[in-house]
């Protein structure tokens, strides 16, 4: 066994490899269409950070009094203004319950009778917030902003009672609101669902160019009956393998680069930290899901169940990596399960790098557990593959 | 240098159950083409893989060109060609890429890997389709470029696994010319090959080759000679009203070793010892056979060997594509 020998080998295999690729025009159009497909519908299908917008909502007034009629023209004048709710006035409570049942509003104010005296006589005015909590994501956005709503009113009106109690030498808003706060966070600036994504998304885009690369090249090669030509070629078995990932490496690489810049003009991701760090665990991804890859197309005969073999474990690690979601919102089964999973330490190293500026050493843990998992799996790859070569 | 190009000793490949070469033994000198003869499914491709390193044998050991198969595989691939059934290149590459890459996996310096791939084109007279994508050639232009694939390292032994299946008439010839030039500069060919005609052409020496065993192995005609020397006559009979119970009859004579059925009116049959003709016709005639024609051929060819080794008949399929499937389903080849 000659490392040189094998090394040049691997590179010739690549160098194939890629020729083939620039010459067949879907293949290409395939590595482009993946990353970009991904980067659109993950980063447009999930709840943006705002809230919704212009929610309709329903307002129905069964008080006769002044100070109702006022509160309905000031929760209209303040959603006009902000544009978080699109108000409506309707004159009966079935009224809004049917509207809400249609589906055209999600939910009604509804002032009840003896409103107005309530309040001329000193009580808390009460109303009600009738909210269609079929859609609990929606619902507790309206909660929230009818929330807000009321919590403003009482905000001014508190002010303007201040006010008339007499104490002018003193801020009113300083009495009615004693505390305030200011937010500051780890990235400058704005904070988006995609910044959270882009690293996770880079990473898994590279493991599912290997894994299912892997299979699909060797199977072809298999079926063609080309595969027989370089196994009765005097080269190493581990050439081929090598080859191809190299190959796959510079395809997964070429992705994330598009992934990256289409990240940074149209969703506004920027880097903290090290790129070459960066990358670094990128290839240690590769080399750590590599040989899933060749495991699973050593123990099938066929393309189509080796691709079937390699979906079967793909899924389940996409999902529970932590990618798309926080594991700290699993159900704590499941974040167990995503403690084994490689992808979970790539994900993690890869967004406290790229997201929080973090060094090598803040990483250590991470970057140990992706070489372990590489070696144990390669190993048991290397050996399944040459003995499923020679049959 | 060893004297043998081929020694097999006791090589036997099963897969689960089945055994597809069975405990083959033989030895091929340097500089000949031995044939392996067969139908489908008899071990030939087997047998090739094998020797290739492309499959190990369950049992028993080989030298190839002087190496242990076993124990030394890589140095056997240094030494072998293979021109395999399904042709070993690459579509998305051009002709002189593929067989860069390849020379490339030889470690053949590039000066001489430049000068031999010309080399080559000049000798399939295809110097033009040098930078054209494999994709765009015909199956013989393809076949034209699998050959000279594997002749790129100069190899010692070629093995060639049925090398004119599904090509035209002009390129199975052309094909044939290069093997016979390729040899006569010292290369030993090892080919298999169901066609009768493809066989006897070119090899030296044939092994018929049937359930994973040699049932006769000797020179073309030497092969001859073990009818024209034998009781064995070759009958070949057309019965106008041809019946399977007429067939059945014919089957269960003492004399008649073997019989093939070719078609709706003709049979072949395959007889030993005296008054076996008599024998045949009588009991066609008591069946209410109509004989149109009856020949015996002086001259044996070397499927009547086969059908005289083997039992049952090899249809030269030279020009034709088949696969198991049709070969099982196929009443000629019906094993007696």
């Amino acid at each position: 066994m000659n490392i040189t020998y094998i090394l040049k080998d691997s590179y010739h295999i690549m160098q194939k490899d890629l020729l083939a690729l620039r010459r067949n025009r879907e293949s290409v159009a395939a590595l482009i269409i993946l990353p970009i497909a991904f980067l659109l519908l993950f980063g447009y299908i999930f709840p943006s950070a705002t809230t919704e917008q212009h929610m309709p909502m329903g307002i129905v007034n069964l008080d006769n009094g002044q100070a109702s009629s006022a509160l309905v023209t000031q929760i209209e004048n303040m959603n006009k203004n902000s544009g978080a709710m699109n108000i409506v006035n309707y004159s009966s409570v079935e009224e809004a319950k049917t509207q809400i049942d249609r589906g055209n509003v999600y939910g009604t104010f509804i002032i009840p009778p003896g409103f107005s005296n309530n309040l001329t006589n000193g009580k808390s005015g009460n109303l009600i917030v009738y909210v269609d909590n079929s859609n609990p994501q929606l619902s507790s956005s309206v909660e929230s902003a009818a929330s807000n709503t009321i919590t403003a009113l009482n905000g001014m009106q508190a002010e303007i009672n201040v006010v008339k109690m007499g104490s002018t030498t003193v801020n009113a808003q300083s009495i009615v609101f004693p505390f305030t706060q200011n937010i500051e966070t780890t990235i400058p600036g704005k904070s988006n669902y995609f910044n959270f994504l882009a690293p996770g998304l880079m990473i898994m885009i590279v493991m599912i160019t290997v894994m299912t690369g892997i299979p699909e090249a060797i199977s072809k090669e298999r079926e063609m009956g080309t595969f027989d030509g370089m196994l009765s070629a005097p080269i190493n078995q581990i050439s081929i393998i090598l080859g191809y990932t190299a190959s796959l490496c510079v395809k997964g690489f070429a992705q994330v680069i598009l992934v990256l810049a289409i990240a940074i003009i149209f969703f506004g991701v920027t880097i903290q930290g090290s790129i070459l760090l960066a990358f670094f665990l990128l290839l240690l991804g590769i080399f750590s899901f590599v040989g899933i890859g060749i495991l699973a197309v050593s123990s099938s005969k066929n393309q189509a169940t080796g691709t079937t073999i390699v979906n079967l474990i793909m899924f389940p690690m996409m999902f529970l990596a932590g990618i798309f979601f926080p594991i700290q919102q699993m159900p704590w089964f499941m974040q167990d399960i995503s403690k084994i999973i490689p992808l979970t330490y790539a994900a993690d190293a890869m967004r406290k790098v790229m997201l929080l500026n973090a060094n090598i050493s803040d990483v250590i843990i991470q970057i140990l557990i992706l070489v372990a998992f590489g070696i144990v799996t390669m190993s048991l790859a290397v050996i399944l593959f040459r003995r499923s070569m020679t049959t | 240098m060893t004297e043998y190009a081929l020694e097999l000793n006791n090589i036997t490949k099963k897969f689960g159950d089945f055994t597809a070469v069975n405990d083959l033994s033989l030895r091929v000198e340097r500089g000949e083409i031995f044939g392996f003869l067969g139908p489908n499914g008899a071990g030939k491709s087997t047998t090739i893989r094998m020797l290739c390193t492309l499959a190990k044998p369950t049992s028993g050991s080989a030298l190839i060109a002087g190496y242990d198969l076993i124990k030394d595989p890589s140095k056997v691939r240094e030494k072998i060609g293979l021109v395999a059934e399904k042709m070993i290149m690459y579509d998305d590459l051009t002709a002189a890429e593929n067989l860069r890459f390849f020379g490339k996996l030889y470690k053949m310096p590039k000066q001489k890997r430049e000068e031999r791939i010309d080399l080559l084109f000049n000798l399939v007279d295809m110097q033009k389709w040098k930078d054209t994508q494999i994709s765009k050639f015909s199956t013989g232009m393809k076949q034209r470029i699998n050959v000279i694939r594997a002749l790129l390292p100069e190899p010692e032994i070629l093995f060639m696994d049925e090398p004119t299946l599904g090509l035209d008439p002009q390129t199975t010839f052309a094909i044939r010319e290069i093997i016979r030039d390729i040899n006569n500069n010292g290369v030993t060919v090892i080919l298999t090959t169901h066609a009768m005609t493809e066989a006897e052409a070119l090899s030296h020496r044939i092994a018929i080759i049937d359930h994973g065993k040699i049932a006769a192995l000797d020179t073309p005609q030497n092969l001859k000679n073990i009818i024209s020397k034998s009781d064995t006559s070759i009958f070949k009979t057309k019965i106008t009203n041809l019946t399977s119970k007429m067939v059945e009859k014919i089957r269960s004579l003492k004399v008649v070793t073997a019989l093939a059925q070719q078609d709706d009116n003709n049979l072949k049959i395959s007889a030993n010892g005296m008054g076996a003709l008599n024998q045949i016709i009588d009991t066609i005639r008591i069946e209410g056979g109509d004989i149109s024609s009856i020949t015996n051929s002086n001259e044996p060819t070397l499927e009547d060997v086969f059908l005289t080794v083997t039992g049952k008949e090899i249809r030269d399929h030279v020009n034709e594509k088949s696969n198991i499937l049709e070969h099982n389903s196929n009443p000629q080849t019906r094993v007696r």
